[in-house]
């Protein structure tokens, strides 16, 4: 057996009469890259959602996570909040940032997990409280010096523009140190030098902080570049799965998603 | 990411001024001074002599606090500070030193020219002490963790009921056994009241928390009844809250004649309820700038993004409901004890809505607003009375006399609205504006 972190086996998700995600199933290896593509509407936000907790697939599904040097977890048994502590992280794809709150505040929520502060502690501002409060701040720190951010510390998140918001979202799942981050579309809409720095950022996120990434992308180029290893879907069904240079290969990926005047070639 | 004690100072390079420890405190101990110093010259100067010492000695503070404050870029310990900013220290200190001089100067003989309504003005100060603290915990809870709540008058109600059964039937006016017991019973209760906002929100959240009211009124007016009989509960005379006799040495503490504390007038109670509500504040404060306070604004902004960072959105709902209903209560035990009776028809409706308006016109999710909220409230009734008597161009006006408490309220109406147009972050949003001008001015003047 090689080393999974996570294994998924058929994963089947339903709204109404619309398959979302139809029987998916698959493995993610430690420290590896794991690209998820697709066309508009295949089914991979869904996927990460389940994955995450948020949504709830039909009986028959397994989703097991398998943490470094601890039991296997089944992801199924457990809501949001508690797959999050876990150490399964993951971004949004329009933002899941709190606007009206400073760069500082947003990424001292991705601490919430590390932090132990209560209620009451909290209020009494004890002793204990500020240290840990410092502890927060100054694991926040790393990430601000990873990812740029230093400038907009105190900057409301609303009020800066969306590459930046893009940085920060990650920067916050970063500072939640998981062992799986899911990415989903970390580089839509962002220009080629942003989508350049953002896979700068998404390799040192790899190497320095010894994490496993599990991408969601539109960009074919960003994708063949530096995943390990690709997953395609269409319309919630498996299509292909395999390294990115099959992938190119693979006629019905080829079909369906990077065009047919590539077929006709 | 190890977790470092104390994290190094940014950017040490930058050579900044570092002041000691005295010289940070001196400003402070300075304004702490100087009403003892003045204190002690009641003699020959006037009021107006006194006042422009203290402006000027407060201005030459403020000058001190600005210029012995570290410049460039703050440390983490110095950026999570409460005051972060010399502005925000010179405005804590002047703070500070008012609400110490506020009492000594509301308690002395001096009399405002054009009959301004001076003698009233304790009371109302008071009042708004204990409206504050109420109006922060409801803003802690409908703007800070943005969970629409009608509940608040309950909670008052709760306390009442906390005051009357520990406060009176068991000790016979002893507040001290009622404030920390209705700070755990409006936890529990608000955590209980709290349970609809696990399934509901918004509008619909509002009407479930508004069933709630009434569920309490029902308890209240059925404890009434019990025990007390239409009169209602007193809370004054032989149920007066005193000082304990083994505290009695504590300077300031003179005991009456029959050898007793009894708080009771003006100047006593406020120094029993201002302290109690700028520690609560402070409190909510601290929350709100710690772990568990930004899971609050987690929640509020996005439930789903905040699940997903690890924090349980049940469990931060209810805590929100429980600490801002047990500050509720406890300004309920202190409200009930001040005003000095409660019967049927103290709580009413009417009561969320002004708290509604101190929390809408003062600022919204600002705890800082709700004191300004609570002032303004409290405080235009009385300047609206002035004027309609005092000013020549407002008194001859009957409409204005013929009904005062309705105008009192059309204003009070007509400002909301003001507000919510114009400057949705209410007087806080005024006061933050003023105070960044302020210090760019002050910036300027020491480039």
């Amino acid at each position: 057996m090689s080393d999974a972190i996570l294994t998924f086996d058929d994963v089947t998700v339903q709204f109404g009469g619309v398959r979302a995600c139809d029987s998916i199933s698959g493995r993610v290896e430690r420290g590896s890259l794991f690209a998820l593509i697709g066309p508009n509407g295949a089914g991979k936000t869904t996927l990460v959602n389940t994955i995450s907790g948020v949504y709830k697939p039909l009986p028959g599904a397994q989703v097991q996570f398998h943490p470094q040097g601890e039991p296997t977890e089944d992801l199924l048994a457990y809501r949001p909040f508690q797959i999050a502590r876990l150490g399964v992280a993951r971004t949004f794809q329009n933002l899941g940032l709190f606007m009206g709150e400073n760069v500082l505040t947003n990424l001292l929520l991705g601490r919430y997990i590390h932090e132990h502060t209560r209620l009451i502690e909290g209020g009494l501002f004890t002793r204990r409280a500020v240290k840990r409060e410092l502890a927060a701040r100054q694991a926040i720190e790393r990430v601000v010096d990873l990812l740029d951010l230093g400038a907009f510390r105190r900057d409301s998140v609303g009020d800066l523009p969306y590459g930046v918001q893009k940085r920060i979202e990650f920067g916050r799942v970063l500072a939640m140190e998981p062992e799986l981050l899911m990415l989903d579309e970390p580089m839509a809409g962002m220009s080629v030098d942003e989508k350049q720095d953002m896979i700068r950022y998404i390799y040192a996120a790899q190497d320095e902080l010894d994490m496993t990434v599990f991408l969601i992308e539109h960009d074919m180029g960003v994708v063949m570049s530096i995943a390990d290893h690709v997953m395609v879907l269409d319309f919630g069904q498996k299509i292909a799965e395999g390294t990115p240079a099959e992938m190119q290969q693979d006629e019905r990926v080829i079909a369906a998603y990077l065009g047919t005047e590539m077929v006709e070639n | 990411m190890t977790a470092v004690e104390n994290p190094a100072p940014r950017q040490e390079e930058a050579q900044t001024y570092r002041p000691s420890t005295l010289q940070r405190f001196l400003p402070f101990i300075i304004a702490a001074a100087v009403p003892f110093i003045l204190g002690s010259t009641t003699g020959d100067l006037n009021f107006w002599w006194k006042a422009s010492i203290t402006v000027v000695v407060l201005a030459v503070v403020a000058r001190l606090a600005w210029k012995w404050t570290p410049r460039g870029e703050l440390t983490h310990r110095e950026d999570m500070r409460l005051w972060r900013t010399p502005s925000d220290r010179s405005w804590a200190a002047l703070t500070m030193f008012g609400l110490l001089v506020l009492p000594f100067i509301l308690a002395s003989d001096f009399t405002p020219p054009m009959g301004f309504p001076w003698a009233t003005w304790f009371a109302v100060v008071n009042l708004v002490l204990i409206f504050a603290m109420g109006a922060a915990a409801f803003n802690l809870l409908v703007g800070y963790s943005g969970q629409i709540s009608l509940a608040h008058v309950a909670f008052l109600a709760l306390g009442s009921i906390v005051g009357g059964i520990v406060g009176v039937q068991w000790s016979g006016g002893n507040m001290w056994y009622a404030l920390p017991a209705a700070a755990v019973a409006g936890a529990v209760v608000g955590a209980i009241s709290g349970l609809p906002a696990l399934r509901l929100k918004h509008l619909y959240l509002l009407l479930a928390t508004f069933g709630f009211h009434f569920v309490m009124m029902l308890v209240w007016r059925e404890y009434l009844q019990e025990y007390f009989g239409f009169v209602g509960i007193r809370f004054k005379g032989e149920n007066s809250p005193r000082i304990a006799s083994w505290l009695h040495w504590l300077p300031g503490i003179d005991p009456d004649q029959n050898g007793e504390f009894v708080i009771t007038g003006q100047f006593r109670w406020y120094w029993v309820l201002m302290p109690i509500t700028v520690l609560s504040i402070l409190f909510m404060v601290n929350v709100v700038r710690t772990r568990e306070g930004r899971a609050f604004a987690a929640v509020r902004d996005r439930d789903v993004s905040a699940s997903l960072l690890g924090i349980n959105v049940a469990r931060s709902k209810l805590f929100a409901f429980a600490l801002s209903s047990a500050i509720v209560s406890m300004s309920g035990v202190l409200a009930s004890f001040y005003i000095g009776s409660r019967g049927e028809d103290s709580f009413n409706v009417q009561t969320v809505l002004n708290y509604a308006i101190i929390i809408v016109v003062g600022g919204f999710s600002s705890i800082q607003g709700a004191i300004f909220g609570s002032a303004f409230f409290w405080f235009l009734p009385e300047w609206f009375k002035w004027a309609r008597e005092e000013l020549w161009f407002v008194r001859d006006i009957d409409f204005l006399s013929d009904y005062p408490s309705e105008i009192d309220l059309a204003i009070k109406g007509f400002l909301v609205v003001v507000i919510l147009m114009f400057k949705p972050d209410g007087l806080a949003g005024l006061w933050r504006d003023f105070k960044s001008w302020f210090s760019r001015a002050l910036a300027r003047s020491n480039p």
